[in-house]
């Protein structure tokens, strides 16, 4: 259940990133910046 | 509103390192209540082991913990005291570790288990506001100790299902009770993470065959069970029989029959499962309540709270309630000596033999319970 957890952070945090770099409007790019945080904390098993 | 950039790429850079800065300040934050406050042992402790000693499936995990064993010179019967057991109910930590501390057994064996729920420890309650440590002054300085969640860290147990299924009775509870040591036992080993534990704690009572088991908790003060002793039916005399004591030193107590179709807690499957006598008692502790109002450190410490003062005016608590608030020196107090009476009430009655000394009296502790803490290493 664990593995299959984080493999659905990942898989998220991925397509995240790589939106947030073709994403052309600033504000949006904030948004995906801050949704970043969380899902890293959750990867690291840290939060 | 619309902002556009040209070269999003290098935006994304600048942010994702913002954001990379945010995360090693919180890593930094939430890694840093991992962190153990010292607990010092005092003359009577002759071992400390591990909870995965009785059961070894809790090695190397967040739900191994400290038990520290007070083992007498003379042959008797034995007592475990659970601190810790919900992490944000501070009292009983602080009072096992004054037990560590202070007491010596002369006859028998004291096991003492001051963070029950090891993971719990880590991690406060999300949207509660809480500290995540507090400080208690002592003559010789100031001691730390770690303020947790009631539950089990999620990151150590997670998904939550929404309909939490006690294993041995069948009782449904809401899905995050299903990381509440209080409501995991007997335990088992093909469980969940707490269930393990739970078994952890059972496995020590059976393998030491342990006489008293004496789970310490707090309450909010606008709970029904308060100030309280909670018996198993077949530890109800001794109990009757400790209370009575308790109020000769001052202390006045309620004593409750644990129900018997509420599932889960230690003060019923334990008395069920082993053959202990399983006690629990509850002290008030505001820093817990629903109408409290900000928590921080000194609230934890002194108990005071202007909105449960006017709480206490409209008649809504169980408890009296003043501008003194109920400082955690008197709670932590209320444990020892219902600790001590309950061993003393055992002998009386004939039970068997736990003698133990130097643990201080309530009136010697009420006020002040720093002098009996061992000054913080340098």
């Amino acid at each position: 259940m664990l593995y299959i957890y984080l493999a659905i952070v990942l898989f998220l945090l991925v397509f995240i990133v790589w939106n947030m770099i073709q994403e052309k409007n600033v504000l949006l790019q904030i948004d995906a910046a801050l949704v970043v945080v969380p899902l890293v904390l959750r990867l690291l098993l840290i939060k | 509103m619309k902002i556009e950039t040209k070269k999003s790429w290098l935006t994304a850079i600048v942010l994702l390192c913002l954001s990379a800065l945010t995360i090693g300040y919180l890593a930094t934050v939430f890694l840093a209540q991992r962190q153990e406050e010292p607990i010092y042992p005092g003359p009577g402790v002759t071992e400390i082991k591990m909870l995965s000693d009785w059961y070894p499936g809790l090695k190397d995990t967040a739900g191994d913990t400290e038990v520290y064993v007070l083992k007498g010179a003379k042959e008797g019967d034995s007592m475990l005291v659970l601190g810790g057991t919900h992490a944000n109910e501070p009292s009983g930590l602080v009072a096992a570790v004054l037990l560590i501390e202070n007491a010596v057994v002369e006859e028998g064996t004291l096991y003492v288990i001051p963070r029950a729920n090891n993971s719990a420890m880590t991690c406060t309650d999300p949207q509660e506001g809480a500290p995540t440590r507090f400080t208690i002054s002592t003559p010789n300085g100031d001691r730390w100790f770690r303020f947790g969640s009631r539950a089990t860290n999620p990151v150590h147990q997670w998904p939550d299902p929404e309909i939490y299924v006690h294993a041995t009775s069948g009782q449904r509870l809401s899905g995050s009770e299903t990381r509440n040591l209080n409501r995991a036992y007997p335990g088992r080993t093909d469980g969940n993470f707490t269930e393990k534990i739970a078994y952890g704690v059972a496995e020590l009572i059976r393998q030491e065959d342990v006489a008293i088991e004496m789970d310490l908790h707090e309450a909010s003060p606008e709970y029904p069970t308060i100030n309280a002793m909670v018996a198993h039916e077949d530890a109800m005399l001794l109990a009757n029989s400790a209370i009575i004591n308790m109020a000769l030193e001052g202390v006045s107590i309620g004593i409750e029959p644990s129900p018997t179709n509420l599932h889960g807690l230690t003060h019923r499957e334990l008395g069920d499962f082993t053959d202990t006598y399983a006690l629990l008692m509850e002290t008030s502790n505001p820093s817990q309540g629903r109408l409290r109002g900000r928590t921080d450190s000194e609230m934890v410490v002194t108990g005071k709270d202007k909105f449960y003062v006017k709480a206490a005016e409209y008649g809504r608590l169980y408890v009296p309630y003043d501008e003194a608030g109920h400082p955690i020196s008197m709670r932590v107090a209320r444990h020892i000596c219902g600790v001590t009476q309950v061993a003393a009430a055992f002998n009386e009655l004939g039970l068997g033999n736990l003698v133990m000394t130097n643990i201080p009296s309530y009136a010697e502790m009420e006020g002040d319970i720093g002098p009996y803490l061992a000054p913080p290493a340098a």
